[in-house]
């Protein structure tokens, strides 16, 4: 297999979504200096009816960190002038700055937010960036920095960050009780969603916020989740006689529900439920297991793991069934395709030398990079809505937990020390 | 103020006496009035008697019956309990866990012996009804665990099929790698959890 590993080509981030794709299929090996990144300074905000430490501890750190992940802003953090005024940007300029970003933060008296932000080009001496925003008082501080973050990610590339996105998983809390819970793009905010004391599993987001996933809280596993926006979590499907069900997957327009169904001899198929008529599709043609459906974000096809060629590889069709071929060729073990949001690419994992690790197919040129390099286990690749990181679990500390990583696999971060997490999905939606 | 309320009940008493005194007097042939009296109350005392006796054998047989009741309940509630635990017994014994290589679901040939005391145990016990539940190691992704779960499930149904237990007295499911006995990351571990288990349903 080609293992080469690959970088995304540092400077990217100048480009917009469509071409930056281009730009991430030419093997680059650059040093990932923050060279590669505009260099912002964010001046300490100027404060009104909040306290220096609540600033710093809600917005200025959550600010530089959502930046920070962002992979296209390097903070400069050292030897910060102290005037901001329009004669000091040279000053700031001087200290390595290209982006000045100047926050007014204030809590009015009936308690709503007020957010005042403008980036300067210290080279131009021009705000190349001015936002207001207003949040009621429920609203928390942090929410106010990942919605900067987005934007400035959005000036700088024409792609809005995902400082303000979520990632759904699935929690152990005890042994044989997983539970569906979500948590903010950085960790904070984690929320059980569903509370079945059982086996749930495999959830899937759809483009509008909608959850489906697999419970096992009636004995047989079950297809439950929101058939209407912010809706009730119901059943959605159970196979006749209790058999097997998993790996929901929705459509990109929302109306249909990849999944796998068992059929008592072994073999496990993809089928496609369409929500408005519960009219059932089988796709896959009964000859061992089909599984992991990833559909293409134009719906017209669906990536899948089998093992009709003997061990799992990844498979792909139309999402009518027609037209199968084999993706991966090399290794033993391919399975837990994930489509890019763009269609360029297919995120999935692969056993080397006894571990897995994640790997992108880059179907423009039918290649496969590695991107972990494995001490450890990777698994469960989700993309980000945004393409530029991964979401993946892993025992590289230990206990299952959840890890972002950047395409060129060289900046792991951890997401959250929750351990006994699986199944990462990643939404703008919720 | 006590005897004020004596003396009309006594005056009460006296009138009643005077009634009683004016009914005509009985014919002078036949026993005489304390004759049948005496009669009378000697029938009423072996009645009564009788009927004592009468209920208390009544009494006595419904006793014995009742005890006889229970001794057969006891009985039949041993007999039941040692059915129970006899059945339970066997299928401790009968229900235990195959096991699989590495990504494969073949029924191992060391584990025949097992399916065939499963299959015994269904012939024995018609009315045992089982739930075959399949598992991974966890090596591998999540859902091809699952579905490899489910097929090592639907091995071990269709080799007792084989056997002759009926269909409709087994179904399958599939933990995939959730339900790991062991969670040590190494062989003896994994093939362990590499395994079909027999519950009663």
């Amino acid at each position: 297999m080609m293992r080469a590993l690959f970088r995304r080509l540092a400077g990217a981030f100048l480009l917009l979504a469509s071409v930056g794709l281009a730009a991430q299929q030419t093997e680059v090996v650059l040093s990932a200096s923050s060279g590669a990144k505009l260099v912002l300074a964010v001046a300490p905000p100027v404060l009104s009816g909040i306290d220096q430490a609540t600033a710093d501890a809600q917005f200025t750190s959550v600010l530089q960190h959502d930046l920070d992940e962002s992979g296209v802003f390097g903070l400069l953090k050292d030897k910060l002038p102290t005037a901001t005024d329009p004669s000091s940007y040279g000053a700031w300029k001087d200290a390595g700055a290209q982006w000045l970003l100047l926050c007014k933060l204030t809590r009015a008296a009936d308690g709503a937010l007020q957010l005042d932000a403008t980036a300067i080009d210290t080279t131009a001496g021009k705000a190349v960036f001015t936002k207001p925003y207003q949040a009621d008082p429920r609203v928390p501080i942090r929410r106010l920095a990942h919605a900067l973050s987005d934007d400035l990610v959005l000036q700088l590339t024409g792609v809005r960050g995902v400082a303000s996105s979520r990632i759904v998983f699935v929690r152990q809390l005890h042994p044989g009780v997983k539970e569906i819970f979500q948590m903010d793009r950085d960790g904070a905010n984690v929320l059980q969603l569903t509370h079945y004391g059982s086996l749930t599993l495999s959830p899937s987001v759809a483009q509008d916020g909608r959850l489906a996933f697999v419970t096992y809280k009636a004995g047989a596993p079950e297809i439950w989740g929101q058939r209407v926006k912010d809706g009730p979590k119901v059943r959605i499907y159970a196979a006749p006689g209790g058999m097997l069900v998993s790996s929901p997957a929705w459509s990109p327009d929302g109306r249909r529900l990849a999944f796998v169904q068992g059929d008592r001899r072994g073999n496990t198929d993809i089928m496609v439920l369409d929500l408005a008529s519960g009219h059932v599709h089988r796709l896959t043609d009964g000859g061992g297991i089909n599984t992991e459906p990833s559909w293409s974000p134009d719906g017209t096809q669906i990536a899948f793991t089998s093992d009709r060629d003997g061990g799992p590889q990844v498979f792909l069709m139309q999402s009518d069934g027609t037209n199968l071929r084999r993706l991966t060729t090399e290794g033993h073990y391919n399975a837990s395709p994930a489509w890019s949001p763009s269609g360029a690419m297919i995120a999935y994992v692969s056993r080397f030398e006894g571990r897995f690790d994640l790997f992108i197919y880059k179907l423009g040129e039918g290649k496969a990079y590695q991107i972990t390099n494995g001490v450890s286990t990777s698994e469960s690749p989700a993309w980000s809505p945004d393409e530029r990181r991964l979401v993946f679990a892993s025992d590289r500390m230990g206990s299952m937990q959840l890890f972002t990583t950047d395409l060129s696999g060289v900046h792991v971060e951890r997401l959250s020390p929750l351990t006994n997490c699986q199944s990462p999905a990643w939404t703008r939606a919720r | 103020m006590r005897t004020s309320r004596i003396i009309p009940i006594a005056t009460l008493a006296l009138l009643m006496g005077t009634v009683a005194c004016k009914k005509p007097a009985p014919a002078p042939t036949g026993p005489s009035q304390a004759e049948i009296d005496a009669a009378n109350a000697k029938k009423a005392a072996e009645e009564a008697a009788a009927q004592k006796a009468a209920e208390e054998a009544a009494a006595k047989k419904a006793a014995e019956e009742a005890a006889a009741q229970k001794a057969a309940a006891e009985e039949a509630a041993q007999k039941a309990a040692a059915a129970e635990a006899a059945f339970n017994a066997a299928a401790e014994k009968a229900l235990v866990n195959i096991h699989f290589d590495y990504n494969k679901s073949d029924i191992k040939e060391g584990d025949r012996a097992i399916l065939q005391g499963i299959a015994d145990f269904m012939k024995q016990f018609p009315q045992a009804k089982i739930q075959i539940q399949g598992n991974c190691d966890e090596r591998g992704t999540v859902e091809y665990n699952l579905a490899l779960g489910n097929r090592r499930a639907d091995a071990a149904l269709a080799y007792l099929k084989t056997l002759g237990v009926a269909g409709d007295r087994m179904s399958t499911i599939s933990f995939g790698k959730e339900k790991p006995l062991c969670t040590e990351h190494n062989e003896a571990c994994w093939s362990k959890n590499r395994r079909d288990e027999f519950h009663l349903q």
